[in-house]
């Protein structure tokens, strides 16, 4: 019960949060801070029942009859993300209250980020795949909300816009693929579903529900081919990016891959296409760091970078693979985050974020220094860090892995190269060598903003030295994602081994392209490969063409002209009605004789010359007349063949109709315009095609002959049960007298309609 | 005819009659007394509420007019979604009536009776019935539709729906006629039966006085009657290819009659659609599947890429409702027990969220709706929190985020199609949710992040107004948070629906 507590109370402290920023003021930061510390606590406070293999478990009914619960459970890998989630997320919060003091709009940033500190713990802890969902759609959308903070500035708005997007996209395709997993499976519940592996594997929906979630996990993620937006929004607030673009939000994805290993992995599919993706985004990612020079753009891309790496290992799906995905995500986590939070610092300092404009600042920021620089070791992977100890393992599985060693290795170490000089610039550049002017003058930065990056960097050291903590934490979580228990020894020396030389020679290679850095960008520049190629530019293609559609498709169907709305519905009536009489019954025949009497030929004549004249006369009132002509030609029919009364009705309707519509088009002008000759040719042929139908359709009805004989059951029955020998007024009063009564009622409404009709007239006759 | 009968019609009566005092109070009172009419309206409404909750439960109540008429669970969640949308539609209309000088009592008048309409077609199960609750309600909307009458695209929009919708209307008369030719029956039960027994012999068990039609059932005629009176009801819900007259005249009407017609009437014309083929037309689903799974792709695809051009709001909100007709057709064409279910539960969320758009829509473009452009709402999240709140609760629930009733009823809709094996559509319906959330999505951000280009007046919301608001939005957070007690009605409204037929009993 207390996990769903955990879970939830972040949405009343996010509802809470203005008004507790209003009382504290300028310390709110650290009173807020307050609730992921407890939350990072009781975490911590399971981690011995993990560790030993229990998974807590708790549902509450939400929408049972759709097998919906809100149900959250606890295991090795949930436990890693939580502890993560609010332990970075408590920095955060202490972080934004000094980045963001005085700013107008705290409270609310408080709000939105602790509403996805909620969502996102949500994401990790749920059990039931559509409250997995919800909590998915809650962090995109309250990640939105940050991204756009600062939406004074344009750039801001479209980074958010894309962003949301993007994942929105993704979200979308994920609901299908978990409905789809959900109805393969039989269970709404991650738990069952784990259980479940081979069933899915060999159910025919596998492919479908792979390629969704992936799809989900892919845009979350910044996978390639969807990466595009995680640069862009760098727009963010830094303490925004530091907490979802590094340690949290973009790695839901790493954590739905993880968390579905066991049921959707392992099989060619997956690794195929995971593989592929990660080791694309891994290496497109650390090249194009290098290019950049703005600081959060280069953890950007280094972030994406990490990021496919992470994917790769989990695509590959062998133990030691597994191992250094897990081991990676924390090592992410503790030196991105660290980075990102320097780089807030450094800009708030400085007043940019330009690393050629940067130099030198060790000595005005001693503590901010420190931590870029345990960080920035950490990224390069040198020892005795934590990174160092990740790198190892990634290389270790990398050169196990199942297929393809040599390409996937150079892939790994290429792009490590690329990242160790990353770091170089993005840790080491700002703080040593010679001092270079600024737009701010900078001091150290207040405690709370450096107390967050020197607690992570701090943590990445910590755990290089004494591995066996971050152990302890990780072999649940592999065991979760491995899908079986297994052990999890780190140590910073494996003995010489390939992997080591491995090592050496990604230093030697890091260091070569930090020197040779300006000339690597510039050669860059030239090739121009992302502007051209780059995923941006299919985005804006793909808007591009869906508008360049849509507006086509808007000025095909909807012209606003009446006439073209009518022949659109006459012929898609036409279409269905011919295709089943066609494929029912063919074309229907005639039967019976076809003499027909003199009169009778005349008056069809009469009709079709009339209708002919209707379509031929151009003024209005030639046209009216001639249809008019038309209906009296039908009623006449209509007498012929025995029935008056309809002859009758067709005749008043008639009369009536013509006299209005003289009444109405007495008023109007000439005709303007007339049609052109395409325009006729294709009226004639819908109107041929109408009557034709018309035609088949009477013909077809005309073969079912009802007999319905209700007169003789009326003058049969009227003496006997009404006791009256008019049979029409016995009708009228007794057999349909609850008709007649409404026919009267309807009467006396027209009357009153009529009546204030007349008084509106006489209403405005008063006016003078 | 019986007293029960009168009962089960009694709150079409109360409507019927409470229709026509405010129609002589507004043709006989000296002056422009119209406060009396939006009240006597909702007491109406309440009344006609009050009777049909007095027949609780609707589990076993027998039809009424020898069949014509049905009250059941079904109907009764139709009746009330009703009575929901018309009382909401005259408290959000007060403003507008003051503000644009309309006819007070002919507006309620017209309101009430269009409602009844759709009370009667909502419990319809005849043909003929059907026919007639149609008309009175289409008849009602063209007017209401070209209500301002001195906006000449009012006038336009109004006869354009008339002319469109007789159009339909004949159609839908010719498939009544081929139907009844074909199984000599007009009461759905007996089609249903006469279609399962390829015997068209129902008259005869009906009526035995009457010298029964024997012989099979003529397929062809059936055929064209289902395609006809597709045409028909594909019209009214405003379900591609004919929506056209969708765009135009929702932007010409009154604002809160367009609230109306994408609401109540398009429920109206879902529930007939619905009882007339799963109730009637079961037995053919094979001959009418495939048109609404073609349907309703092409409504997603085509009201979604259309919307995202639009730059006026109402246009924009009438394609999103030709794109939300194309979902609940997905469920539709599950054709089971579960899409019908979750097409219910689908039209009384979107009748909620949509009916609050219109009413923020109605209030923010004052007088002569001169403000109803997106450009127009830049800025309002600072000038009119409340105001651009609720919108943004409402257009969330448009796109379908968790938590808001927009959300289950998507999830509803694509797991009934994924239960009936429709995966294509399933995901192509997703995909195209992904479309529709930018444009709702463009108009929070020009809300919330762009910054006011003129200074456009906001109108103090009065208390009817904030009423219809806070309702609304109450109701979307309470659909998608506490959904089950709506779901659980409407799963067993078609349970109910659905339960004597397949037993082949009356």
């Amino acid at each position: 019960m207390l996990l769903a507590v955990a879970v939830l109370s972040g949405f009343v402290m996010a509802l809470a949060a203005p008004w507790l920023h209003r009382i504290a003021r300028s310390t709110s930061g650290w009173v807020l801070a307050l609730f992921p510390v407890a939350l990072t606590v009781y975490f911590a406070g399971q981690a011995g029942r993990v560790a030993a293999g229990e998974v807590l478990a708790v549902s509450i009914d939400w929408v049972p009859s759709l097998g919906i619960a809100l149900s959250f459970y606890l295991d090795g890998l949930s436990l890693l993300f939580a502890l993560m989630i609010s332990g970075i997320g408590a920095l955060v919060v202490v972080y934004a209250g000094g980045y963001l003091a005085g700013h107008a709009h705290l409270g609310r940033f408080y709000a939105f980020l602790l509403m996805f500190l909620a969502s996102m713990l949500g994401l990790v802890l749920a059990n039931n795949v559509i409250t997995l969902f919800v909590f998915w759609e809650l962090t995109s959308v309250s990640s939105y909300l940050l991204i756009g903070f600062e939406h004074e500035r344009e750039a801001a708005r479209q980074a958010a816009l894309q962003a949301l997007l993007v994942t929105g996209l993704g979200g979308l395709a994920l609901l299908a693929g978990l409905l789809l997993l959900g109805q393969a499976g039989g269970s709404m519940e991650l738990s069952e579903l784990l259980t479940r592996g081979e069933a899915i594997q060999a159910h025919p929906f596998y492919a479908p529900i792979l390629l969704l979630i992936l799809a989900g996990a892919f845009t979350k993620s910044a996978q390639f081919p969807f990466h595009f937006w995680l640069p862009s929004a760098m727009e963010a607030p830094t303490p925004v990016s530091a907490y979802l673009h590094s340690a949290t939000m973009v790695k839901a994805g790493i954590y739905l891959l993880a968390r579905f290993n066991p049921v959707l992995g392992g099989t060619e599919l997956w690794f195929y296409i995971v593989t592929a993706a990660g080791a694309a985004t891994m290496l497109i990612g650390a090249y194009l760091a290098l290019q950049q020079s703005d600081l959060k753009r280069i953890l950007a891309y280094s972030t994406m970078s990490a990021l496919g790496m992470m994917v790769l290992l989990l695509g590959l799906g062998t133990e030691l693979a597994v191992k250094a995905a897990i081991v990676s995500i924390l090592v992410h986590a503790l030196y991105k985050g660290a980075l990102f939070l320097v780089a807030g610092a450094v800009d708030h300092e400085t007043g940019t974020r330009d690393v050629d404009r940067l130099g030198g600042l060790r000595r005005a920021m001693p503590i901010t220094a420190a931590a870029a620089a345990l960080a920035a070791l950490s990224m390069a992977g040198l020892p005795p860090l934590f990174g160092f100890i990740g790198k190892e393992m990634v290389y270790e599985a990398v050169f196990e892995a199942p297929t393809a060693v040599v390409l996937l290795t150079g892939v790994v170490v290429l792009s490590s190269m690329f990242l160790l000089a990353v770091a170089g610039v993005a840790g080491l550049r700002p703080f040593f060598g010679e001092r270079a002017s600024t737009p701010k003058h900078p001091h150290e930065a207040p405690l709370s903003l450096w107390l967050g990056p020197f607690l992570l960097a701090g943590l990445g050291l910590f755990s290089g030295l004494f591995p066996g903590a971050a152990g302890w934490l990780v072999s649940p979580a592999v065991a979760a994602t491995w899908g079986q228990s297994t052990g999890v020894e780190l140590a910073l020396f494996h003995g010489w081994s390939p992997v080591l030389l491995l090592s050496a020679i990604t230093v030697a290679g890091g260091l070569g392209l930090f020197a040779g850095r300006s000339a690597c960008r510039r050669a860059a520049s030239r090739l121009a490969i992302g502007s051209r190629w780059g995923a941006t530019r299919w985005y804006e293609l793909a808007l591009d063409g869906i508008n360049r559609l849509a507006r086509a498709q808007t000025r095909f169907l909807q012209s606003g002209y009446l006439r073209y709305y009518l022949l659109t519905i006459i012929a898609t009536m036409l279409g269905l009605t011919a295709y089943t009489l066609l494929s029912r019954a063919g074309l229907p025949v005639p039967q019976g004789s076809l003499q027909v009497p003199l009169y009778q030929a005349v008056l069809a004549g009469l009709i079709l010359l009339a209708a002919l004249a209707a379509v031929r006369l151009q003024t209005r009132l030639g046209a009216v007349a001639a249809l008019g002509v038309v209906g009296y030609g039908v009623a006449l029919i209509f007498v012929l063949f025995g029935a008056p009364d309809l002859a009758m009705t067709q005749f008043l309707v008639e009369t009536l109709t013509v006299i209005l519509l003289v009444l109405v088009l007495y008023h109007l002008p000439r005709f303007a315009t007339l049609s052109t000759r395409r325009e006729r040719v294709r009226d004639m042929a819908v109107a041929l095609l109408a009557g034709g139908l018309m035609t088949a359709l009477v013909l077809a009805a005309a073969a079912v002959q009802p007999q319905l004989e209700v007169s003789s059951y009326m003058a049969d029955h009227s003496a006997a049960l009404a006791h009256g020998r008019n049979v029409v007024n016995v009708i009228l009063v007794d057999f349909r007298g609850l008709d007649t009564f409404g026919e009267i009622t309807v009467l006396a409404v027209v009357g009153i309609g009529v009546y204030s009709l007349l008084k509106l007239r006489i209403r405005k006759g008063d006016r003078p | 005819m019986q007293t029960s009968d009168l009962i089960r019609i009694l709150p079409e009566i109360i409507l019927a009659v409470a229709g026509i005092v405010v129609m002589l109070l507004g043709a006989f009172q000296k002056q422009n007394a119209g406060r009396m009419h939006p009240a006597i309206a909702l007491l109406g409404l309440l009344g006609a509420a009050g009777a049909i909750a007095y027949q609780y439960p609707w589990r076993s109540l027998d039809p009424a007019f020898g069949g014509m008429l049905e009250l059941d669970a079904f109907s009764a969640f139709f009746h009330i979604l009703f009575f929901l949308v018309a009382a909401l539609v005259v408290l959000s209309s007060s403003e507008y009536v003051a503000q644009e000088r309309l006819a007070s009592g002919e507006y309620h008048a017209l309101l009430l009776f269009a409602t009844m309409g759709m009370g009667l077609m909502a419990s319809s199960n005849d043909l003929i019935m059907i026919f007639i609750g149609l008309e009175i309600s289409s008849l009602a909307s063209y007017i209401l539709v070209g209500f301002r009458r001195g906006v000449a695209t009012s006038s336009e929009s109004s006869l354009k729906y008339f002319l469109l919708g007789s159009f339909a209307t004949a159609f839908l008369l010719y498939g009544i006629a081929l139907m009844f030719g074909a199984t000599g029956a007009t009461n759905l039960t007996e089609i249903h039966l006469a279609l399962q027994a390829e015997q068209n012999t129902v008259t005869a068990m009906a009526s035995p006085q009457l010298t029964p039609l024997v012989g099979p059932v003529p397929t062809a005629l059936v055929g064209l009657s289902i395609a006809l009176l597709f045409v028909g009801f594909a019209f009214k819900v405003s379900a591609v290819p004919f929506q056209i007259w969708t765009p135009d005249v929702y932007q010409g009407a009154p604002t809160p009659v367009t609230a109306f017609l994408s609401t109540g009437s398009k429920a109206a014309a879902f529930a007939v659609f619905l009882r007339v083929f799963m109730v009637a037309l079961e037995g053919s689903a094979q001959d009418w599947v495939w048109l609404l799974w073609v349907s309703g792709l092409l409504s997603m695809v085509l009201g979604n890429l259309a919307a995202l051009l639009q730059t006026n709001i109402k246009r924009m909100l009438a394609y999103s409702s030709i794109a939300h007709a194309g979902y609940i057709l997905v469920a539709f064409t599950a054709h089971s027990e579960e899409g019908v279910a979750a097409v219910m539960f689908y039209l009384a969320a979107y009748a909620l969220m949509n009916i609050g758009a219109f009413a923020v829509v109605s209030h923010f473009g004052n007088r002569g709706e001169r403000y109803v452009e997106m450009e127009h709402y830049a800025g309002l999240g600072y000038r009119a929190p409340l105001l651009a709140a609720s919108m943004t609760v409402f257009l969330l629930s448009l796109i379908g985020i968790p938590l808001t009733g927009g959300f289950f009823g998507k999830f509803y809709i694509f797991r009934a199609a994924l239960h009936a094996d429709l995966v294509w559509l399933t995901v192509l319906g997703v995909l195209n949710s992904a479309i529709a959330a930018y444009y709702y999505l463009r108009v929070i951000v020009f809300m919330y992040m762009h910054p006011a280009a003129e200074q456009i007046p906001v109108e103090r919301v009065r208390p009817a107004m904030g009423f219809v608001l806070i309702f609304s939005m109450a109701a979307t957070f309470l659909l998608g948070i506490f959904p089950q007690a709506v779901l659980d009605f409407a799963s067993q409204a078609a349970a109910l629906l659905l339960e004597n037929l397949g037993n082949g009993v009356l």
